[in-house]
């Protein structure tokens, strides 16, 4: 007999986890912020005791439908991890020191607003900036709070995420359109890998193909969703423009467009065909590295399957020096086919919530965040840099800020608000450091003590999402307003408290962010209060909300019309689609701006710069998604990182040869900038040419090998994509006594076979 | 009735979720070695322009004649009567890894005790009713669980239509 089969049976459902009252083991619903935003699965939080003891996906919310991705997975860890944050500190050593005293939420709070008070009574309410990072929840708060004091200082990390791909969409068609997944007959996916970064929608593509959808993949990597597409473009990474061009020469050359539309609804298509013509498929090819059949066959799938949908990335293609011309021209092709705004296509649905379009309902967030006029305020950090971004983009641009704070041009910045303030995001990151360090004060607010929050005066402590409530919505027209499921963490808040008390001990006259000038109004009730203001053109009450913990389906869902141009035009100046663009057109003095979707190379790249290449003779592209990390947020759990425990970069086997390197090698990476020493990952993942690796790495920070002025002219967003570099060996990992087999294999992301 | 784990290696994409919600589940000390109870595999073939990455999520099979059962010298690795799963016994383990010999998929683990650890196939979840964890997570559903021969009619659903072309 084992001993295990006396366990009795209360033990075994114990240690099984299993939910009763027997085990006191209780399931509760929450909402994971870990990504943000397209995700936000739900949560099944196994709690005893007021601890979490395991975590699951709801079954209820049909965006995850009961499954997780591994970050997700790993909530329990990212919860009590020991470096989140207990209690308010303040700083008592030299700035990075990491020296802190704690001390109590009325001291550091009457500390930051005594500073606020100060600097802009010194110098303009402007002089204070105001920045969210991850997660997204709290923005509309903080840009309200930004601008009820004065400020037009509002940023986030949307500088150098998904807004290049947003103004792409603006530019040529007004408005945001996004890719109708469950009709469409053709995908192309253009530079996305929803199984790294939004595995419910990579289920979906699934579900899709297996009904016979077709696939066109355009990825500079041998992705997960590469392996499924009947035609990979597996392009270099940059070239995309060249390669819509291509397609666009091809679909007008064989008259596969949609004539009608065009003639109709589109404005500046002569200049566009004939800058088009100069983009036959053998010269795409000697750009993109494609052969020009696979374009021909491509364009042709995309163009005569009907209805075809575009689906676009959130950042990588923007992550280039020409990156909004680049996805102008890979938008064009949508508009040139015909499959603007119809079922199956790109379909047009307003934004409901924190960037969620098509969630069936539509909220006053907009008024929320924006109770003030830019013309009234003075310039955004940004606006006379990229006057297209201030043009189109309702923030500032936080790329420009280390310039500003370190020239004072056209004025001085002095404090610094910041919820999870990341200096690893900001290309040449230790410039960002070394900039914020000139600042008089920074208040950070974030779950862990991170390394930037080293340089912060004081610093609070945010709570994570599963012990606060918050709002999401789906696209599968489905909301959530989540219940704290635990206690927070010591005495941290949820974020959005923390700025209603802002708000009220900066006195600031606004009954939605300051409703009790008095007292007597708890931040959670302003908060649901303020809620309820936003959604009240949704017909949703936060009260009716509560009732649904697990989320509920949205009632009576708005439903979009087809076609709506036909009878409002585009939001665009002409009131048409723009293959040449009215706003681009007014800033076409400017170098790297012009009306059409023109292409140009990477700035720092074999055809941009062939004297650097001779020096850096190999493409670098950084921060593609890895599965078990999202930027630098599961680096710190052990699950998480134990899947890739090291730094490495991703290396071509035919080029790991020709240098010497093999598996686990250490390698350094190398630019006129930085360099930095990783492990080698050789694999197929890249092409031969292009190196890979990921952001964020404290011990290998990548972003130190990039210039801060790399930036594309138009959004601003930096060219991470796409810039050039040198790989040497350092060392060999054999004979070096670490040649542990299992952990090197790990360091591969997957613990490859070789063929 | 005999049981199996299908994985569905189109849908697989490599992204651990299986894996981390198994060290969730089994509150799994996972540091300085590869001791998580499922494993995914990245196999590549071929060389640029053609190459072709696929993953594969491993962890027991409880194979019907499991070959680590025989080989144990203790009994430390055994099989209740009429149950699916091949459990291990930590107190009769001595670490002789006599099992990771005899498996075929490499699954037997060794933590910081020395002693075989593997995966359960959370059986106490499946008895009431809760898939493994490592299933429950899986965002493609490419990782199933259930008796073999229902698993074989969903895969043959699926080729049924494939073969006539009504995909």
């Amino acid at each position: 007999m084992h001993a295990k089969d006396h366990m009795d049976e209360h033990e075994r459902k114990l240690k099984a986890k299993i939910p009763g009252d027997d085990t006191g083991i209780e399931v509760r619903k929450s909402i994971c912020a870990i990504c943000d935003p397209t995700t936000q699965c739900g949560l099944d939080l196994y709690v005893r005791d007021g601890r979490i003891i395991k975590v699951e996906g709801s079954q209820e919310n049909p965006h995850n439908g009961g499954t997780l991705c591994s970050k997700g997975a790993a909530t329990r860890q990212y919860v009590y991890h020991e470096d989140r944050l207990r209690t308010p500190l303040k700083r008592t050593g030299p700035r990075g020191s990491g020296e802190f005293a704690p001390i109590s939420w009325d001291e550091a709070l009457d500390t930051v607003v005594a500073n606020l008070d100060r600097v802009r009574s010194e110098s303009g309410a402007e002089s204070t900036v105001f920045y969210v990072g991850y997660p997204k929840q709290m923005r509309p708060f903080v840009q309200r709070l930004a601008m009820q004091f004065g400020s037009p200082n509002f940023c986030t990390e949307s500088s150098t995420c998904f807004t290049a791909t947003a103004m792409a969409f603006k530019l040529v068609y007004g408005q945001m359109a996004g890719a109708d997944l469950a009709h469409a007959r053709c995908l192309l996916v253009w530079s996305a890998n929803p199984f790294y970064s939004n595995t419910p929608m990579a289920r979906g593509l699934l579900d899709a193909l297996d009904c016979g959808t077709k696939l066109i993949v355009v990825d500079p990597r041998c992705t997960p969703l590469a392996s499924h597409a009947d035609i990979h473009l597996q392009l270099k990474p940059g070239t995309d423009g060249a390669l819509a061009l291509g397609m666009a020469h091809v679909i007008i050359e064989e008259d596969l467009y949609d004539r009608e539309f065009v003639a109709a609804y589109a404005h500046g298509f002569a200049d566009y065909r004939s800058y088009v013509a100069g983009f036959d498929p053998e010269r795409a090819q000697q750009i993109t590295g494609v052969p020009a059949e696979k374009i021909r066959a491509a364009a042709r799938l995309y163009a005569t399957t009907r209805p075809a949908a575009l689906l676009p990335s959130a950042a990588p293609v923007g992550h280039n020096t020409n990156g909004v011309q680049n996805y102008r021209a890979a938008f064009a092709l949508i508009g040139l086919t015909g499959n603007f705004d119809v079922k199956g296509g790109n379909k047009v649905a307003p934004f409901s919530w924190l960037e969620i379009g098509g969630a069936g309902f539509v909220t006053r967030q907009h008024e929320f965040e924006m109770p003030r006029q830019w013309a009234d305020l003075p310039p955004r950090v940004g606006a006379a840099r990229f006057p297209v971004w201030a043009e189109l983009v309702d923030q500032a641009q936080a790329m420009d800020l280390p310039r500003q704070i370190l020239t004072g041009d056209p004025y001085r910045l002095r404090a610094l608000v910041a919820f999870g303030l990341n200096h690893r995001m900001f290309p040449a990151s230790a410039r960002f450091l070394e900039a914020i360090q000139k600042l008089d004060f920074i208040c950070d607010i974030d779950l862990f003590a991170t390394d930037t929050s080293r340089y912060a005066d004081i610093v609070l402590p945010a709570c994570s999402s599963v012990e606060r409530s918050e709002l999401r919505c789906y696209p599968e027209k489905y909301v959530a307003l989540s219940q704290p499921a635990i206690a927070p963490l010591g005495e941290s808040r949820s974020d959005t408290d923390i700025v209603f008390d802002l708000a009220h001990r900066l006195a600031l006259d606004d009954p939605l962010l300051n409703p009790g000038p008095d007292g007597g109004v708890e931040p959670a009730d302003a908060f649901e209060a303020a809620m309820d203001w936003i959604f009240a053109p949704s017909g949703m009450t936060m009260a009716e909300l509560r009732e649904h913990p697990g989320g509920m389906p949205v009632p009576h869902p708005l439903v979009s019309p087809e076609r709506a141009y036909r009878e409002r035009g585009f939001p665009t100046p002409t009131g048409r689609m723009e293959f040449a663009s009215s706003i681009l057109q007014k800033y076409s003095s400017q170098v790297g701006i012009d009306a059409l979707p023109t292409y140009r190379p990477p700035k720092y790249s074999p055809e941009g710069s062939p004297d650097l290449a001779r020096d850096y003779p190999l493409v670098l592209n950084t921060g593609s998604r890895l599965p078990m990390f999202v930027h630098s947020r599961t680096y710190r759990l052990s699950w998480t990182r134990s899947l890739r425990p090291q730094p490495a970069a991703d290396l071509n086997p035919a080029d790991a040869r020709r240098l010497g390197i093999d598996e686990g090698d250490e390698i350094e990476l190398s630019t006129p900038s930085g360099a930095i020493r990783v492990r080698a990952n050789v694999t197929e993942l890249g092409q031969p040419g292009v190196v890979h690796m990921y952001h964020d790495h404290a011990e290998a920070d990548v972003n130190l090998l990039l210039e801060s002025d790399y930036l594309d002219p138009i959004s601003g967003f930096p060219g991470f994509k796409a810039l050039l570099c040198r790989v040497d060996k350092v060392k060999s990992r054999r004979g070096t006594g670490e040649e542990k087999p299992g952990i090197a294999e790990a360091v591969r992301g997957g613990n490859a076979v070789q063929p | 009735m005999s049981h199996a784990f299908y994985l569905d290696v189109d849908r697989c994409s490599g992204c651990f979720a299986c894996t981390v919600a198994c060290m969730d589940q089994n509150d799994l000390e996972v540091r300085d070695e590869p001791t998580a109870w499922r494993q995914v595999f990245a196999v590549e073939s071929g060389a640029y322009p053609e190459a072709h990455l696929r993953y594969v999520s491993l962890a027991c099979m409880h194979c019907e004649d499991a070959p680590c059962l025989l080989a144990c010298p203790t009994g430390a690795v055994h099989r209740e009567a009429g149950a699916q799963v091949v459990r291990v016994e930590a107190d009769l383990c001595i670490g002789c890894h006599s099992c990771s010999i005899a498996c075929p998929f490499g699954v037997p683990r060794f933590g910081a005790d020395g002693k075989m650890q593997k995966c359960d196939l959370c059986d106490e979840r499946l008895k009431y009713g809760l898939e493994p964890a490592c299933v429950r997570a899986c965002p493609t559903r490419a990782l199933r669980q259930g008796s073999p021969n229902e698993l074989g009619l969903s895969v043959g659903r699926k080729a049924a239509k494939r073969l006539t072309g009504e995909t």
